[in-house]
């Protein structure tokens, strides 16, 4: 018996030592992502307007969520075997230093295959690592301040009065207006710290530093964000939810005055249909004090990677379709997907007023908010900083001092970056 | 079978050999499986915990053991070790005391519509742990129904948010496990029950012994072997615990309610991946799992 164990155990052993098996040059394109009214939909007509030049390309778009394919790449990757993924698949802006920083052999170099201009420069930062381009941009998380305007009318404001404006106007135009309607102006997942990530962005600030170290412990601006953000919980302005289905619920049944957050929030705006034309938007609030301040930042967001050894100069070629200002404006009317390609707002779909959103031309603005976000850095460990911040803002809020919180923040994520 | 036995001694060998050999060829396949789905990538589990860097690039650490060592000073870690442990103490005992009770009165033998309440108890085992986690939080949501009800009786004179508190998250998670796992432990104790002879009873009512002393005197000495294994079986489950961490309360508020398992798979799968420490702490893991085991056998089974 035991001589069977130890050669069970050598052949093993040896089958898992076999080398990188890459994934096969077929002519076919199979292209992972997960959303099948948004990015899905977008694929599916980028396949269309492709297949008229080229009618012989087989394309397979899958629904693949955005986990899974993080899970699939670590997997594949891990075993060395890369034939098991597909030719094109979406990465969230967040993790994509992640994954290409943790698993390089899995993305193909860009840099020199494709042609970067005209995508706004803070959606191409998400994707570039070591100065080498690894994702060609798709839909832009620019930030909106969206807004009930027949609850500010009620309150005596206008959407003109939330334009421009500092998080301290905020603050107490939102405390009036709570006065006035009972409704506070904003909901938010308790501990998620998207709200928090989105005031930082919008100075240009970022939890690490150029050289990729923590900055958490001494960042002004991060400290002025979790300041504003608590007078505005305190304040009641902002109301704090548990889960993401109590903050849809909060827009939906109309208990908050409004939201600010990426762009796509505007589809779930979009479907309560009761709520036509009582909603407008405009650019966020910003940082009274911290440099560089700006009215504009970007949440969520993804982009596309393209895997080696596969079909690469066939998908560099049909990706040729994102640089295609016919099909930013085919996509839009179905999926609401925003570009982040500057030419594409010349289109007609871009500056068609929103009849839901009093006549704003809501593509238009937001394709030129977005051209003024200020970068950030996310790094590899964006998601360990993320969770060690958000673990810092509650142990605050729950009375603990927040510099020593912050500290305590940098250990964490040091700790993890020390391995 | 004897005297064949003395007169071909030879043979009666070959035929014992071949019969243990027909034994191992039955046990070969399910050996291979276990030794190769099961003790193969334990080995490799072993081996990737000593191991540090990028996920495809993993090196020996430096010292070997750097992984174990660093996992005391990783305050997430350490949290997540007291949340788990406050899961264990807390709703174990409370959870096997409460099928213990539940399965008595099942097993009394005039209680009426017996099939009702026993499909009562047990059906939430039936439901998905994804899908009970989430209607948990929903139901202790700061709108939720049980705030509702327990305004509207005046017990609490506002709304809690419960998920928000780090005692009231933890509680939550307890009072979801206690609901979800009781019934199943009722089960084996109502079915070793019914092996328990009903005389046995009637004797002892007889002699004067109420409730109470039947139930410790009889029922629980006779149904310690299987105590002893929901014992082993909820430590372990528990110590396992991560639909729960993930889906009812993600953790928070600030990680007072993550679990181990909980934070394994995100140092894995959403921060950074470090296979070497999340592999680490997954031994860390198995050895609760063994010492606690151990500790229940010793104390519980005396013969």
């Amino acid at each position: 018996m035991k001589k069977i164990l130890s050669v069970l155990l050598v052949l093993t052993l040896v089958l898992s030592l076999t080398p990188l098996a890459l994934a096969e040059e077929d002519g076919k394109i199979v292209i992972w992502t997960w959303d099948p009214k948004f990015n899905i939909a977008a694929m599916n007509i980028a396949a269309d307007m492709y297949h008229v030049d080229h009618p012989d390309v087989e394309i397979e778009v899958q629904e693949v969520l955005s986990d899974d394919i993080e899970q699939n790449v670590a997997t594949a990757a891990t075993a060395g075997d890369l034939s098991t993924l597909p030719d094109i698949m979406l990465c969230q802006d967040n993790s994509f230093q992640k994954m290409v920083t943790n698993y390089p052999e899995v993305y193909t170099d860009l840099t020199d295959l494709y042609d970067f201009e005209g995508f706004g420069p803070a959606k191409q930062a998400y994707s570039i690592i070591d100065g080498r381009h690894y994702g060609i941009p798709f839909d832009a998380g620019t930030v909106v301040g969206a807004y009930r305007t027949d609850y500010l009318e009620q309150a005596g404001y206008t959407i003109d009065d939330l334009k421009d404006i500092t998080w301290d106007r905020l603050i107490e135009i939102g405390k009036d207006v709570k006065e006035k309607t009972g409704y506070p102006m904003f909901s938010g997942q308790a501990g998620s710290v998207d709200a928090i990530m989105i005031m930082l962005q919008s100075c240009g600030a970022s939890m690490f530093n150029e050289d990729g170290s923590v900055n958490l412990k001494d960042n002004e601006p991060l400290k002025e964000v979790v300041a504003d953000y608590m007078a505005m919980v305190e304040a009641g302005v902002f109301v704090e939810v548990n889960s993401w289905d109590e903050y849809i619920g909060t827009l939906s049944n109309g208990s908050v005055v409004g939201t600010f957050n990426g762009c796509w929030i505007l589809a779930t705006i979009l479907s309560l249909d009761d709520q036509a034309g009582k909603w407008d938007i405009t650019n966020m609030p910003k940082l009274a004090n911290a440099e560089g301040a700006t009215n504009y930042s970007n949440n969520g967001g993804s982009s596309w990677a393209i895997t080696q050894g596969t079909d690469v100069d066939l998908a560099v070629d049909f990706m040729q379709m994102y640089r295609n200002v016919e099909f930013y404006n085919a996509i839009l009317p179905t999926t609401s997907a925003i570009a982040t390609f500057s030419p594409a707002k010349e289109g007609e779909a871009y500056s068609a007023p929103s009849e839901f959103f009093n006549g704003t031309p809501i593509f238009a603005t937001i394709l030129e908010f977005g051209e003024q976000v200020p970068s950030n850095i996310t790094g590899a460990y964006y998601y360990d900083a993320r969770n060690a911040v958000s673990t810092a803002v509650t142990n605050a809020m729950n009375g603990g001092d927040i510099d020593a919180e912050l500290a305590t923040a940098e250990d964490t994520v040091n700790f993890a970056m020390g391995f | 079978m004897t005297n064949n036995a003395n007169a071909r001694p030879r043979r009666q060998l070959t035929l014992q050999k071949k019969q243990n050999l027909t034994g191992w060829i039955f046990l070969l396949p399910a050996t291979i499986l276990i030794v190769w789905m099961s003790f193969y990538p334990m080995v490799r589990a072993f081996i990737v915990s000593l191991q540090r860097g990028k996920p495809t690039a993993l090196q020996f650490s430096e010292p070997l053991w750097r992984n174990y060592e660093r996992m005391l000073q990783d305050k997430v870690f350490v949290q997540s070790l007291i949340n788990t442990f406050t899961y264990l103490i807390i709703q174990v005992p409370i959870m096997l005391v409460l099928a213990l009770i539940f399965a008595s009165l099942l097993n009394m033998k005039d209680l009426k519509f017996k099939g009702i309440f026993r499909t009562c108890i047990f059906l939430p085992c039936a439901t998905a742990l994804v899908s009970y986690s989430i209607i948990f939080r929903t139901m202790f949501s700061y709108d939720g129904m049980v705030n509702a009800v327990l305004v509207s009786m005046h017990i609490l004179k506002e709304p809690v948010n419960w998920l928000n508190d780090p005692i009231g998250a933890k509680a939550v998670i307890i009072i979801a496990l206690i609901w979800r796992w009781t019934g199943y432990n009722m089960v084996f104790y109502l079915s070793s029950m019914q092996s328990i002879d009903y005389s046995i009873y009637e004797a002892a009512r007889i002699d004067g012994a109420g409730a109470w002393t039947q139930l410790t005197k009889i029922t629980m000495p006779l149904l310690k072997p299987i105590i002893l294994v929901t014992a082993i079986m909820s430590t372990n489950g528990t110590l396992q615990l991560y639909d729960e961490s993930v889906n009812l309360t993600n953790g928070g508020p600030a990680n007072m309610s993550i679990t181990m398992s909980h934070y394994i798979y995100n140092t894995t799968f959403v921060t950074s991946p470090n296979f070497g420490y999340a592999a680490a702490m997954s031994f860390v893991i198995l050895l609760f799992v063994a010492v606690l085991s151990g500790i229940q056998m010793k104390v519980g089974d005396k013969r």
